[in-house]
C-alpha cells in the first residue's frame, strides 16, 4: 500500500493493529479464542514507531503483550488469527497462542509469558550477531514490570560490558498487572539504566506515532554504525485490563482521568478523517483473516507429541 | 556443520589410550572449539587459571576470549543469553561449577529453553549444552552436593545426560555439539574427574547410539540399573559378588537419564527377574522411581523379587564426614542389597566388602571443591 506521507503510513499501521485487537474484543464472548489475551490497545504507537526502521534481518524479542509487535513487523495476519484460534495453520501451529507468537521470517523471535525472560535472549542474539559478524540490530522489548526482575539488570550489565548491538525498549505503562510503579520501584527506569553505562533516552509521548518514530529512528541509525547497546524508555498507556478484553476502571487501582487525558491525545481516536479513510480496507482484511482461522483445521493427536525435543 | 562431521573422531583418536574423565572433558571441549567455529564456552571459571577443573584450561588463550569467556555471576541471564545466542547461530556451552548453582537459572531452563521449540510449533530450535558438576565428599555439604537429574528430566523438551566414564563423554559430546539440534544438560560427577578409563573403540560406549543407555556387563542373576558414579560402584559390586559368591550381575549404565533405553531395561529384567537401581540422588520422585515405573508399566510380572533402590538418604547432605558416610550409598550397602535380593533373605551369609566411603576409594579428591 502506498501512502502520501510517513505520518499516514504510521497511522495506518497503528490503526490496523487497533482494529485487529478490537476484532478480538468482539470475538471474545463467542469463546472461539480460548486463551488469555494481553491486548496492546493504547500502546500501538510504540510498536509501530519502534519497528518502522527495522530490516527483516533485524531481530526483535517481545513479550506476552506482543500482538502489536508481531503485526508491526509484518507478521501474517491469517496465521495470527489462526494461532489465537488454536488452529493448525497458526504461526505456531496452535501450540503457542496469543502469548507465544513466533515469526522467524519477520525476525519476531518468540514471545514469553514470563516477565523479563526474553531480555537475555535479545542480549544473546546480539552476542551471536557480533561474533558471527552479522549486520543485524537486536531489539529487546519489555514493560516497566520487567525492570523489577533481576534478569533485566543482569542482561543490561552484560550487554554494556560486552558492547553488544542491542536496543532495549522499555514500554512504561506504569503498571505491573494492577500494581503501580510507585509501589514497586525505588528508581526512575531510564535514569537507573544509565548506571550500566548505556546511553539512555526517554520519550514521554508514547501516544504520538511521529514522536516515537523521531525518538527511535536515530537509535536505529546509530546502532547500524556503532553496533553499540542503547536504551530507551517510552511512556505509554494500557487502556484495558492486564489480561482480557475489558476495561477495568472501576477496579480503582488507577485514575480514570489519567487514561482519559491520554485518550484525548490518541490519534487513533481523534483523527476521524484518517480512520474513515482506511478502516474499510483494514476491516475487509481482518474479516478475510478471521474466516481463514475459522475454516482452518484443528491440530490433531498426531501433532501433540511433535516438536517436543 | 556439514553432514560429513565425524562424531567418532575423538573415540578413534584415543582408542587404546588411558584417559581420565577430566581429560576426556578437556578433549571434548578442545575438539568442539577446533572443529565447530560456532561453539562458545561461557561460565564461571572457564577462563581462569583452573579452567573449570581443568576441562577448559588454557582454551581461552588458544581460541580467544571471544569464544571461551568468564561470565558475571548471573546464572539466569547467562542461560537466557545462551538461548538467544543459539537462536541466532552460535552453539553455546554454558557451564556450572555445581549443579546447585543452576537452580538460579531454572526459569530459563524450564520455562524457556525446554519449551522454545514446542511453543513455536517447531519454528525455533535452540541447540546448546549446559554442563553441571555434582559435588561429593570432603565436606561439600548442603549446597555443593545436589544431584538434580530428576528435576531436569521431569520436564519435556530437555535431554539429560549423566556420563559415568571418559568414553561416554568422548562418544556423546561430539554428537551433541555437532549434530544434535536441541538443548542438552550434562550432569558430570566431580569425584569421577580423576578416575582413569581404558578407551576402547569397540566398547559398548563407542556404539552408534549416542544419547542412550549402555549394557556394560552381562549376567543372569540380577539387573543393576545405575547412574553416574554409581555405575562404577555397580561394576565393583558385580566383580566382588562374582568372585565371592558366584553371583552374576547385569549392569546397565542409564547414561541418558531423561530418555533411557526402556527396551534394554525390560529385556534385562525379563531375563533376570530381579532389579536394583542405584542412583546418585534421592530415591523419591527420581531416577529410582522412574525405572520402577518403566518396569511396572511394561512387565510387572517379570519381577521375581521386590525391587530395591539405593540413593542418598532423605535428608540434606551433611558436612561432617561421619554423617556423609551414612548419607551416601557405598560398595558395602550396594553389595548387601544385591545379595539380599538374589538370595531372597537378609541373612544371606555372603561376606561384605569392608570399604565404607567412596572417598576412601577415590582418595585423590582433596577439595576444596
Amino acid at each position: 500500500m502506498k501512502f502520501d506521507n510517513l505520518y499516514e503510513e504510521l497511522f495506518y499501521k497503528s490503526l490496523r493493529i487497533r482494529l485487529i485487537e478490537k476484532k478480538i474484543i468482539e470475538l471474545y464472548p463467542t469463546d472461539k479464542i480460548q486463551s488469555p489475551v494481553h491486548l496492546s490497545i493504547g500502546q500501538e504507537a510504540v510498536a509501530v514507531g519502534v519497528c518502522q526502521e527495522l530490516k527483516t534481518t533485524d531481530l526483535i524479542f517481545p513479550n506476552y503483550r506482543g500482538h502489536a509487535y508481531y503485526l508491526a513487523r509484518g507478521g501474517n495476519l491469517k496465521e495470527f488469527f489462526a494461532e489465537i484460534y488454536g488452529k493448525r495453520t497458526g504461526c505456531c501451529r496452535g501450540k503457542g497462542g496469543s502469548m507465544h507468537l513466533a515469526g522467524p521470517e519477520i525476525g519476531f523471535m518468540g514471545a514469553s509469558a514470563i516477565v523479563a525472560s526474553t531480555i537475555p535472549h535479545a542480549v544473546g542474539a546480539a552476542m551471536a550477531a557480533r561474533k558471527l559478524k552479522k549486520d543485524q540490530i537486536i531489539i529487546a522489548v519489555f514493560g516497566d514490570g520487567a525492570t523489577d526482575e533481576g534478569v533485566y539488570h543482569e542482561s543490561l550489565n552484560f550487554a554494556s560490558l560486552h558492547k553488544l548491538p542491542v536496543i532495549f525498549v522499555c514500554e512504561n505503562n506504569d503498571l505491573a498487572v494492577h500494581t503501580h510503579t510507585s509501589t514497586r520501584q525505588a528508581y526512575k527506569i531510564f535514569e537507573h539504566a544509565a548506571v550500566y553505562g548505556l546511553p539512555t533516552h526517554y520519550c514521554e509521548e508514547g501516544y504520538d506515532i511521529i514522536k516515537v518514530h523521531e525518538a527511535f529512528s536515530p537509535l536505529v541509525a546509530e546502532a547500524r554504525i556503532t553496533k553499540l547497546p542503547q536504551y530507551i524508555e517510552i511512556k505509554t498507556c494500557r487502556y484495558l485490563e492486564h489480561v482480557g478484553v475489558n476495561e477495568d476502571y472501576d477496579a480503582g487501582y488507577r485514575s480514570v482521568s489519567e487514561i482519559e487525558e491520554w485518550k484525548r491525545k490518541d490519534p487513533l481516536i481523534i483523527e476521524k478523517e484518517l480512520i474513515d479513510k482506511y478502516q474499510t480496507t483494514i476491516l475487509a482484511e481482518i474479516e478475510d483473516a478471521v474466516m481463514f482461522a475459522e475454516n482452518s483445521p484443528w491440530p490433531l493427536l498426531e501433532d501433540l507429541l511433535t516438536d517436543v525435543i | 556443520m556439514n553432514s560429513s562431521t565425524d562424531n567418532n573422531g575423538l573415540m578413534k583418536r584415543f582408542s587404546g589410550n588411558i584417559l581420565s574423565y577430566r581429560e576426556s572433558l578437556f578433549h571434548a571441549m578442545d575438539d568442539a572449539l577446533s572443529i565447530n567455529p560456532h561453539v562458545v564456552i561461557m561460565g564461571q571459571g572457564v577462563a581462569d587459571h583452573k579452567g573449570l577443573f581443568g576441562t577448559t584450561l588454557n582454551l581461552s588463550s588458544k581460541y580467544g576470549t571471544d569464544r571461551v569467556f568468564e561470565t558475571p555471576l548471573a546464572e539466569e541471564a547467562m542461560a537466557g543469553i545462551a538461548l538467544g545466542a543459539s537462536l541466532n547461530g552460535l552453539y553455546p556451552i554454558n557451564t556450572h561449577l555445581r549443579v546447585d548453582f543452576a537452580l538460579c537459572c531454572m526459569n530459563q531452563i524450564v520455562n524457556l529453553i525446554a519449551k522454545y521449540k514446542y511453543m513455536s510449533g517447531g519454528r525455533f530450535e535452540c541447540p546448546m549444552l549446559i554442563r553441571m558438576v555434582i559435588g561429593r565428599s570432603w565436606g561439600q555439604g548442603a549446597q555443593h552436593s545436589q544431584s538434580l537429574q530428576s528435576f531436569f528430566s521431569h520436564v519435556p523438551g530437555l535431554m539429560v545426560l549423566m556420563p559415568s566414564r571418559a568414553d561416554s563423554i568422548l562418544n556423546d559430546y561430539p554428537y551433541i555439539i555437532n549434530s544434535y539440534r536441541g538443548p542438552v544438560i550434562s550432569i558430570e560427577h566431580r569425584l569421577l574427574y580423576d578416575v582413569k578409563f581404558n578407551i576402547e573403540q569397540d566398547s559398548e560406549y563407542s556404539s552408534d547410539k549416542p544419547l542412550s543407555s549402555h549394557l556394560i556387563r552381562k549376567g543372569n542373576d540380577i539387573t543393576i540399573v545405575a547412574t553416574s558414579i554409581m555405575v562404577l560402584e555397580a561394576l565393583r559390586a558385580a566383580q566382588y559378588l562374582l568372585k565371592n559368591a558366584g553371583i552374576e550381575c547385569e549392569v546397565i549404565d542409564l547414561n541418558c537419564v531423561s530418555h533411557p533405553d526402556k527396551e534394554m531395561i525390560m529385556n534385562s529384567v525379563n531375563k533376570t527377574g530381579k532389579l536394583i537401581i542405584a542412583d546418585t540422588s534421592w530415591q523419591a520422585y527420581g531416577v529410582c522411581a522412574e525405572v520402577c515405573r518403566i518396569v511396572c508399566e511394561n512387565s510387572p510380572n517379570s519381577l521375581k523379587a521386590p525391587v530395591m533402590t539405593l540413593g542418598m538418604q532423605p535428608a540434606t547432605c551433611p558436612t561432617a564426614k561421619t554423617l556423609e558416610d551414612y548419607f551416601y550409598p557405598n560398595l558395602q550397602t550396594l553389595t548387601d542389597a544385591i545379595a539380599r535380593i538374589v538370595c531372597g533373605k537378609a541373612n544371606h551369609g555372603i561376606p561384605l566388602p569392608d570399604e565404607h566411603s567412596m572417598s576412601d576409594v577415590y582418595k585423590k579428591f582433596k577439595g576444596p571443591f
